[in-house]
């Protein structure tokens, strides 16, 4: 069909599209230009820095090496002073020592990205064999167990939280904190698994069966079908299921706040950034550029999965 | 090569019973074709031997040993689909190969099977095209490709030329044949089409509504067809269907009395002397035209026959003709100068006539005394 659009009803057109985009991107600049504005330049409404600062990057990403802190010439000869004890002495200095400013980002980085591909990893493996077991094979009670998965979906996080967090503490998973990531682990697997399943599963179902059933007559046992064909042939659905899951595990808040809440050094990203926002420490650019750098890895993963995310791998297989 | 053999297989889908008491007998190295209209249970029983279905009662049986438990991939059995089920995202190449592969074959084997189902099938300028690339013929030679290069027991064909083109499929007929002449792996070939089921099968097995309508020789199939749907169904253009009345000397059509060769002796399938009703079976074939007998006496003739169309096929001719008012087909001699509106007499030899039961559709004459 032609586009029978006239100039103005295309302009129109455009405008809208233009102001959804600026509508949706419009916090994303935000962050960008704050977290790359100095101090000075924080209460100019313009979104463009006067002067590009990059220095809170360099410090979250540990680029730049820390200076030394300069002890006060005051100082010093106080703790010249004889009477001091040596005890008092070290208590003194170790308050210009001290490290406490310094944002771990690195360290919560690396245990969302940890937790998060972990999470993402298991629930797609299982994702695979229970969707394919939805889509495929017929036995009874599936209906209902394909029903029940997604139940789980419709449950508040809030509500299951108390009760979660009691269970873990009295079978003692709770106390440790490999028992408490285990934890977590499980309860970001069992939140994303039922949309895993069902997108899956309807992705499964538009795989013509006979292409399997050639497989069949190629020498494959339904493993080998699934793992030679069906998973080839699946790449953009799995793909999108992994990135859902990781994106889920690497954002959530509630769960890693009551499960990880005194271990400070496996907080995830989510939750340091939080401590970060209410610390001492909390300064725009800081703030904004571990923010950015916290989207970053949900921005590589999609602009990565667009490149593979063209539907139709199944054409040609058969006969339509 | 294998043997296999089908013993009361019943199939149901629910409450659907599709396969009624099949049982059929394929030997070592034969090639079977069964042939039906849609919906008759033909594919359904190839995928029952495939082990793509679980049969419901029954026994299926191939080298002597009983394969109902046994899982499609243990089977060594070969097949193609209607619908190709090509793997989509594997080249032409790889879709050929991937079976022999997963065997086990060495490369050296690999290489020339795959050489010589290439030639053979004209494949050899897109082996490393996706099937998406290709067009439905080529995506079919593709799946026969895939087919031809194993090393398995037994072929199995769900109607593998449909969506070639009349030359391609003529010349994959002849293709099928040759390749099952030189390897003679037994092969079980479904289709509808009865000219390829004519040309390729050492057996052929009519079915119909999941029954088996009758198995036999394709000349057997052709020339003494058990009953009126196998004698309609088999032969192109199909048997004529003549309302007639069978007397023990004569049988009476539109009141003229074309005399039997043989009296049929009282009791032979029970013709009373008042005659009864019977459809008559002549194929449009086995007509002649009086004119081209050259003395020949024996044959049998129904006289004005008003010829109502003239169709040249250029080998020969077809008439649609009508004796009183039943219209019905013959085929002549290319040299027939008969026009439409032209009244004729036609011959035929009785003995290649039928005799079929108003009722049942049997033939009287293969009837068991």
């Amino acid at each position: 069909m032609t586009n029978r659009r006239t100039i103005p009803q295309n302009l129109l057109l455009a405008l809208a599209i233009c102001a959804v985009l600026l509508f949706c991107l419009f916090p994303f600049v935000q962050i960008l230009s704050t977290s790359l504005k100095h101090q000075i330049d924080w209460g100019n409404p313009s979104l463009i820095p006067i002067k590009v600062n990059l220095e809170a990057y360099k410090e979250l990403l540990g680029i730049v090496k820390k200076e030394e802190t300069q002890i006060p010439e005051t100082i010093k000869r106080l703790l010249d002073n004889p009477l001091i004890t040596e005890e008092k002495k070290e208590e003194i200095l170790e308050t210009y020592r001290s490290t406490s400013d310094v944002f771990p980002f690195l360290r919560y980085f690396l245990n969302s990205f940890l937790l998060s591909t972990s999470a993402a990893s298991i629930s797609l493996f299982l994702a695979v064999f229970g969707a394919y077991s939805f889509s495929r094979l017929r036995f009874k009670g599936r209906k209902i167990v394909q029903r029940g998965v997604l139940f789980v979906y419709m449950v508040g996080g809030v509500l299951l939280m108390v009760p979660l967090y009691q269970i873990s503490v009295k079978i003692g998973l709770a106390k440790s904190i490999w028992g408490s990531l285990l934890s977590l682990l499980f309860i970001y697997i069992i939140q994303t698994l039922p949309v895993s399943l069902y997108m899956l599963g309807n992705y499964f179902r538009s795989i013509p069966y006979s292409i399997e059933e050639a497989a069949a007559m190629d020498g494959c046992s339904r493993l080998e079908a699934i793992y030679l064909i069906i998973l080839p042939l699946s790449v953009p659905m799995l793909m999108t299921v992994f990135i859902y899951c990781f994106i889920i595990a690497w954002n959530e808040y509630l769960f890693a706040s009551v499960f990880l809440r005194q271990f400070h050094d496996f907080y995830t990203i989510p939750l340091g950034l939080q401590s970060l926002f209410v610390s001492k420490n909390a300064i725009w650019d800081r703030i904004m550029s571990a923010s950015m750098l916290t989207l970053l890895p949900v921005i590589l993963c999609f602009t990565f999965a667009m490149r593979h995310l063209t539907g139709g791998l199944s054409e040609g297989g058969v006969k339509e | 090569m294998a043997s296999v053999k089908l013993n009361n297989i019943y199939k149901s889908f629910g409450d659907v019973e599709v396969l009624h008491d099949i049982n059929l007998e394929v030997e070592e190295g034969a090639f079977v074709v069964l042939v039906g209209p849609s919906g008759c249970g033909k594919s359904t029983t190839l995928r029952l031997i495939a082990g793509l279905e679980d049969v419901t009662r029954g026994e299926v049986i191939i080298n002597n040993r009983v394969v109902n438990m046994i899982e499609p991939h243990h089977r060594n059995i070969a097949m193609v689909f209607q619908n190709y089920a090509l793997y989509p995202h594997k080249n032409v190449r790889e879709n050929i190969i991937f079976g022999l592969k997963r065997a086990g074959a060495t490369k050296e084997l690999i290489k020339n099977r795959l050489e010589k189902a290439s030639r053979i099938l004209e494949l050899r300028d897109m082996l490393d095209r996706k099937p998406a690339q290709l067009s439905g013929g080529q995506r079919q030679r593709v799946a026969m490709g895939r087919v031809l290069v194993r090393d398995a027991d037994l072929f199995l064909f769900d109607e593998p030329l449909s969506n070639l083109d009349a030359k391609l499929r003529h010349q994959m007929r002849s293709e099928i044949r040759r390749i099952h002449r030189e390897y003679r792996t037994t092969s079980i070939y479904v289709t509808h089409d009865q000219v390829e089921a004519m040309t390729l099968g050492d057996k052929v097995v009519v079915m119909r509504d999941g029954l088996i309508e009758q198995q036999g020789s394709p000349m057997e199939i052709y020339l003494k067809p058990n009953n009126i749907f196998v004698a309609t169904f088999i032969g192109a253009p199909s048997m004529n269907m003549l309302d007639a009345r069978l007397f023990p000397d004569f049988v009476l059509l539109e009141g003229q009395q074309i005399p039997l060769k043989k009296r049929i002796e009282k009791d032979h399938f029970l013709i009373p002397e008042k005659g009864r009703d019977i459809k008559l079976g002549i194929r449009p074939d086995f007509f002649r035209n009086e004119v081209f007998l050259d003395g020949e006496t024996s044959m049998s003739r129904i006289e004005d026959v008003k010829v109502d169309l003239v169709e040249p096929l250029g080998f020969d001719i077809e008439l649609d003709v009508k004796v009183g008012a039943q219209s019905f087909k013959a085929r002549l001699d290319l040299r027939t100068s008969a026009k439409e509106g032209e009244t004729i007499n036609l011959c035929f030899d009785m003995d290649r006539a039928h005799f079929f039961d108003i009722e049942t559709g049997k033939n009287l004459f293969l009837l068991p005394l």
